[in-house]
């Protein structure tokens, strides 16, 4: 009887905590659905009459036209959805490669001083980015990135390598030495060790430290409607932040939707590694 | 200083070599800025300033320091980092718990608690902004109106708007606390807990003497995790009060200063007014989580 109950209560919980997870996206979804009569006069909690104009605009492209008594401004949605992709992939490819080889070094090599340099790594991590912005776009226009994605890229890259690195080389740490060795006495070379025996064996690692990336990148606009004015090398979050907070706003939230889901499904796909990385890294201490 | 173990009989310099791309990249971007506010904090640079900045010393520091909102500003973000903070590990440990055990369901409920942090901040922000503060007239919009001059009211002015960055916060930081402590917990071994219930009498009681202890370090870390979002939730307090600053946290206040009246001195001087608290609270979680080893390399 106890028991029952016990397993109603956890019930009851998890939907709770699901419910309160969810809750703020199914609804904004559901306002981005509304025509702009059901807007007004329909429930705030669901959508009668589905209306997908919101979305469609965004593939209209061309001029800024008239809708109703808006005017709604030019959105190259279809461009910007391919400059956040590579953004994304660059930031991802440039992390993870700087950042394996960095904890490779911590973790494994460990030179002296290795102790200190991670902590050094990791404390950058707590450097709000968005109040530097003035010298970091003197930084930009003195590389000539002016406008360019590599920015971006480059300033992503700073704010996930810190945790990437840190989960990375606490697990090449504690990975047992022995693996590593029984390769170089096979006659393998450091470099082929790494890359057909660690590296392989830090996949859930790896998996988390990139969608840690991806949550990065993923949450700022800020940065990226500073950094890209240009219509057509912004990306979605840098073109949608730059809109009026108005009543285009709906069109932003389809926009950031749209451009979202794909990116929720990664997320979703990995997000049991993510936690089997996580843990790996952490096994005996963070 | 005993020889460092090396694979391979390789030297520190492949080591070094091979950090290279994170350091320079990392300090590369962030070495100029910080030098810079730093500077700048000690000249009086600002957009109506004739010629170049001109070194006064602490001046604006020691302005800072007399003006009231400097000091309201340090009490909204001691407190928003508190807040979110307690809240934030309060729901982590609760949900990481929650889905700790095998159930039904749960995986399901998994990729729902993931979903807030996994989901792109810009449409969530705008999400609790129409939310609490519906932009239009919508269906709901005297509701929220009357809930917020409710609140107001009864709080003070800009209650409502510092309640929705909290909630946004706590909502956001408090899905990836979660994940994050269930890593943590899936981290401790099994026969640990086993033993806790055998020893210990009641589940509150193992909660207190076995679980959150054995979390601390995993807790550590993911408070380090949320610092720069109590100092500079820029992003968020302007998306959710519309760009007005109604509360000041510090480092909204700064940017506020710097871009809106070109006063790029004293921001930067707010800008840097919490690194001292930082550097504390710094050496503290360090402790915590990432004691270090024995037998050092």
């Amino acid at each position: 009887m106890t028991r029952r109950r016990r397993r109603w209560r956890h019930g009851l919980l998890l939907t709770l905590a699901a419910i309160y997870s969810v809750f703020p996206i199914y609804f904004i979804t559901v306002q981005s659905l509304k025509t702009a009569q059901e807007d007004v006069f329909g429930s705030p909690w669901y959508v009668a009459r589905p209306s997908f104009e919101n979305y469609t605009e965004l593939f209209e492209g061309g001029e800024a036209r008239v809708r109703g008594y808006v005017i709604v401004p030019r959105v190259p949605f279809l461009q910007w959805v391919g400059n956040s992709l590579s953004v994304l992939l660059l930031t991802l490819g440039l992390t993870l490669v700087a950042g394996v080889l960095a904890a490779y070094a911590l973790g494994r090599l460990q030179p002296p001083g290795w102790w200190w340099w991670r902590r050094v790594l990791f404390a950058t991590y707590v450097i709000p980015h968005t109040i530097l912005f003035i010298p970091i776009y003197q930084v930009v226009i003195a590389l000539g990135l002016d406008n360019e994605h590599l920015a971006l890229v480059l300033i992503y890259s700073t704010m996930a390598l810190p945790f990437c690195v840190w989960i990375l080389s606490a697990f090449y740490r504690h990975l047992p030495r022995e693996i590593e060795d029984s390769a170089l006495i096979e006659g393998a070379t450091p470099a082929t060790a790494f890359v057909r025996i660690m590296l392989p064996m830090s996949r859930n690692v790896l998996v988390a430290a990139g969608l840690f990336t991806i949550g990065t990148v993923g949450n700022d606009f800020m940065l990226a409607s500073i950094f890209l004015l240009d219509p057509e090398k912004q990306t979605v979050a840098a073109g949608l932040g730059v809109m009026d907070v108005s009543l285009a706003e709906l069109l932003a939230v389809a926009g950031v939707n749209l451009a979202a889901i794909p990116v929720a499904l990664v997320c979703a796909a990995f997000a049991r590694d993510y936690v089997r990385g996580l843990t790996a890294a952490m096994v005996e201490g963070a | 200083m005993s020889a460092p173990r090396v694979v391979g009989g390789r030297s520190p310099v492949v080591a070094y070599a091979l950090m290279a791309p994170a350091l320079v990249l990392v300090l590369g971007v962030l070495a100029y800025p910080i030098a810079w506010e730093a500077w700048i904090s000690l000249t009086n640079f600002s957009s109506r300033a004739e010629g170049g900045p001109v070194f006064v010393g602490l001046a604006n520091y020691r302005n800072m320091v007399r003006e009231a909102i400097f000091w309201r500003g340090v009490g909204i973000t001691v407190a928003y980092f508190a807040i979110t903070t307690i809240a934030k590990l309060g729901l982590g440990v609760a949900m990481a718990l929650l889905l700790a055990k095998p159930s039904r369901g749960r995986a399901l409920v998994f990729l729902a608690v993931f979903l807030p942090w996994a989901y792109p901040g810009g449409v969530t922000v705008i999400a609790w902004y129409w939310m609490l503060n519906p932009p239009l007239i919508t269906s709901y919009s005297v509701l929220a109106g009357n809930l917020k001059y409710a609140v107001d009211g009864w709080l003070g002015g800009g209650a409502y708007a510092f309640a929705s960055v909290v909630l946004f916060n706590i909502w956001r930081g408090g899905s990836f606390t979660a994940i994050f402590l269930l890593a943590g917990l899936n981290a401790i071994p099994t026969e640990l807990f086993e033993f806790a219930e055998l020893e210990t009498r009641s589940p509150w009681q193992r909660f207190c003497r076995v679980t959150l202890p054995l979390l601390k370090p995993y807790m550590a870390l993911a408070v380090f995790l949320s610092f720069t979002t109590a100092f500079a939730d820029l992003a968020n307090v302007w998306m959710l009060t519309g760009g007005r600053i109604i509360f000041p946290v510090l480092g909204t206040y700064a940017y506020w200063l710097g871009i809106r009246s070109g006063q790029f001195a004293e921001a930067a001087a707010y800008s840097l007014s919490l690194v001292p608290l930082l550097v504390a609270a710094l050496v503290v979680l360090f402790r915590w989580f990432d004691p270090r080893p024995e037998e050092a390399a």
